[in-house]
């Protein structure tokens, strides 16, 4: 129950994360085959529920690199299907662009997904709910939240794997910015800029936390992202029960520290794994598959030199 | 939230066809309250309502009825706040950009002008955050390396406590420009100016507009249709300036190659308004209608409604010219 259950517990006292590093060529591998066996390692307790899938999907782009590719969203709504889900959706709240329907045409999300009417929901112009935040990081205290969002049962973030100019990498944490309605708070959603946004992430997460992470890492974004930056090639999935042991995880992907980004290291505190001995590593290592992203001067700080 | 949606407006009508008959979808979306949800039966919203009302109102005689129009516009003055302001929803708790959306509405359906003076003292004494004293302070001394533009230029935030952007902004310019000159006082008058000079500003080098940070370090802004078109409609007077001219060129260029009804009816409309030629608008938005049905966004339908107007308008007046 990703709103009624959120999973708020000291690190110390949390049990090992899973994470999954699935390694793929590109889009047009199998990639539902190939995310079905990984899932198999984590017996996901899905069947009957009503599950949410959360890409990032930020504006129209045809070139595939700014938004989660639509054959990796594709590919876990079959996966959740498969797995004895309910129903699958996929939902998401663009910060800028408010034509979601651009968005989902031009990245052709209907040619993986089918009809997309009765699928895709807009949580810009979702049914909003009063929610109070359960933690006080930022000083918002409260957050209208969409509806869709509230009453799903198991929620999945299905981020891309990118830097970003303002808080270092952007990953399924972050992804979840896109839960807070438009309708609300505008497009960008300046207020949780103004409230901070790493204070923001975390009172969000703390709130909202997604069940399950995937992130699509086959091909990311680094330097100026999350929309300017250039396409880099990782050729792999991650994904994992922790969203914050699955970022961590995609930090260190990324050649960067995830205990230098800072709002990683205070999700350690609380909401997951960021340490690599706290984290169950399945499928390839980070090691083999580690990809150095460039990125701005402001976060070299952040980059693993080893 | 606590409005109530009508029940039958779920089921879509099924002699609802593209393109003529949009107000008509319109009007069966309509909920038993008076006011529009951002989708049928869903609960209604200031900025849903206020659109569909602009739409229906733009498209009379046929086919709205006035008493659809009536019953907008009491749900409208129910939901306006004591401040003068709209919250986005009844029971929100503060008012916010939907303020310049439901005055403009109200004014140009006429009848209540106590309301839209309201909001429009709401408007004028709602200043963004930044370019305070101490904002500026700030700036020059910890300038954002992100960020490149002249912050003691402000028009409006979307939420109160934040900072300019784009659309709010052009939202607010375009009520302001509805009203007769002597609805404005000086003050009105300075802060349309204050709000005209950052809107051009914030355009992004080569013409048009995204929400509004044309620079990111140091890269160019990319463009995008919405802030676009909503910014050149609320600076349609100054249509003879070059940045202007240029961010036409850039919508013109970009609108072609865009797949949201919402979107192309924007772009439609904002470059019909500026008198360049465009190519029909109705077999377009049936194709994408038959992919989605515009995901029954009221939004949507309400702007393309407003554009399929433009255009009728605009086919009126060249057929004149041409007689």
């Amino acid at each position: 129950m990703s709103f009624a259950q959120p999973s708020l517990m000291p690190s110390f006292t949390r049990p090992p994360s899973r994470v999954a590093i699935v390694r793929t060529a590109d889009y047009g591998q199998d990639l539902g085959a190939q995310l079905y066996e990984a899932l198999q390692e984590f017996a996901l307790p899905v069947k009957g529920m009503k599950v949410l899938l959360k890409p990032n999907f930020v504006e129209p782009d045809p070139e595939g690199i700014i938004n989660t590719h639509p054959a990796v969203v594709g590919a876990a709504r079959e996966c959740f299907l498969r797995l004895g889900a309910q129903s699958v959706r996929v939902a998401e709240g663009p910060g800028h662009e408010r034509d979601s329907e651009a968005i989902v045409e031009t990245i052709r999300l209907r040619d993986f997904l089918g009809p997309l009417h009765d699928l895709f929901v807009d949580l810009n112009l979702d049914e909003v709910h009063p929610v109070n935040l359960r933690t006080r990081a930022s000083r918002l205290r409260q957050l209208y939240f969409p509806r869709t969002v509230l009453e799903a049962d198991y929620i999945v973030s299905l981020p891309k794997l990118k830097t970003h100019h303002w808080v270092g990498v952007t990953l399924a944490l972050k992804n979840m910015f896109g839960i807070v309605p438009g309708c609300c708070y505008g497009w960008p959603k300046n207020v949780l800029h103004w409230a901070g946004i790493i204070p923001s992430i975390l009172d969000i997460n703390s709130t909202v936390r997604a069940d399950f992470a995937i992130v699509d890492g086959i091909v990311g974004m680094e330097g100026n992202g999350p929309i300017q930056g250039t396409a880099r090639s990782s050729g792999v999935l991650i994904l994992g029960d922790d969203p914050v042991a699955v970022d961590a995880t995609g930090a260190r992907v990324m050649g960067l520290r995830p205990e230098r980004i800072d709002y990683l290291a205070k999700a350690g505190a609380l909401l997951g794994h960021v340490q690599a001995e706290k984290i169950r590593q399945l499928g390839a290592s980070v090691e083999s598959v580690r990809t150095r992203f460039a990125v701005l001067p402001a976060f070299q700080r952040l980059v693993d030199a080893k | 939230m606590s409005e109530t949606p009508n029940p039958e407006s779920r089921v879509p009508h099924p002699e609802l066809r593209l393109p003529a008959p949009v107000p008509a979808i319109l009007l069966h979306s309509q909920n038993s309250d008076g006011g529009w949800g951002y989708h049928p039966a869903s609960p209604s919203a200031v900025e849903a309502t206020a659109w569909a009302l602009m739409a229906l109102g733009a498209s009379r005689p046929a086919p709205a009825p006035a008493e659809a129009c009536t019953r907008a516009c009491a749900w409208l003055l129910a939901a306006q706040r004591a401040d003068g302001s709209w919250p986005p929803f009844p029971g929100y708790p503060q008012g916010c950009w939907v303020t310049s959306i439901a005055s403009q509405a109200l004014h140009l359906e006429g009848g209540a002008p106590a309301a839209v003076e309201r909001g429009l003292h709401w408007l004028l004494n709602a200043w963004p955050a930044e370019g305070t004293l101490w904002w500026r302070l700030r700036q020059t001394l910890f300038p954002s390396p992100v960020t490149a533009q002249d912050s003691s230029l402000r028009g409006w935030n979307w939420t109160p406590g934040t900072a300019s952007w784009v659309e709010p902004t052009a939202h607010a310019l375009l009520f302001l420009r509805a009203l007769p000159a002597e609805m404005l006082s000086s003050r009105g008058n300075e802060r349309r100016s204050l709000a005209e000079r950052m809107l051009f500003n914030r355009m992004c080098p080569g013409g048009g507009w995204n929400s509004g940070n044309p620079r990111i370090y140091g890269v160019a802004g990319v463009p995008r249709i919405g802030p676009t078109a909503w910014a050149l409609l609320a600076l349609r007077d100054h249509d003879a300036r070059p940045e202007i001219q240029s961010s036409l060129d850039w919508l013109e260029g970009a609108c072609a190659a865009v797949h949201g009804a919402a979107s192309r009816a924007l772009a439609h409309r904002c470059l019909m308004a500026f008198g360049r030629r465009v190519s029909p608008l109705a077999p377009l938005l049936g194709e994408l209608y038959s992919h989605n049905h515009f995901f029954d966004n009221v939004l949507t339908m309400a702007w393309v409604v407003l554009a399929l107007q433009e255009e009728n308008r605009s086919d009126a007046g060249r057929l004149k010219t041409d007689d």
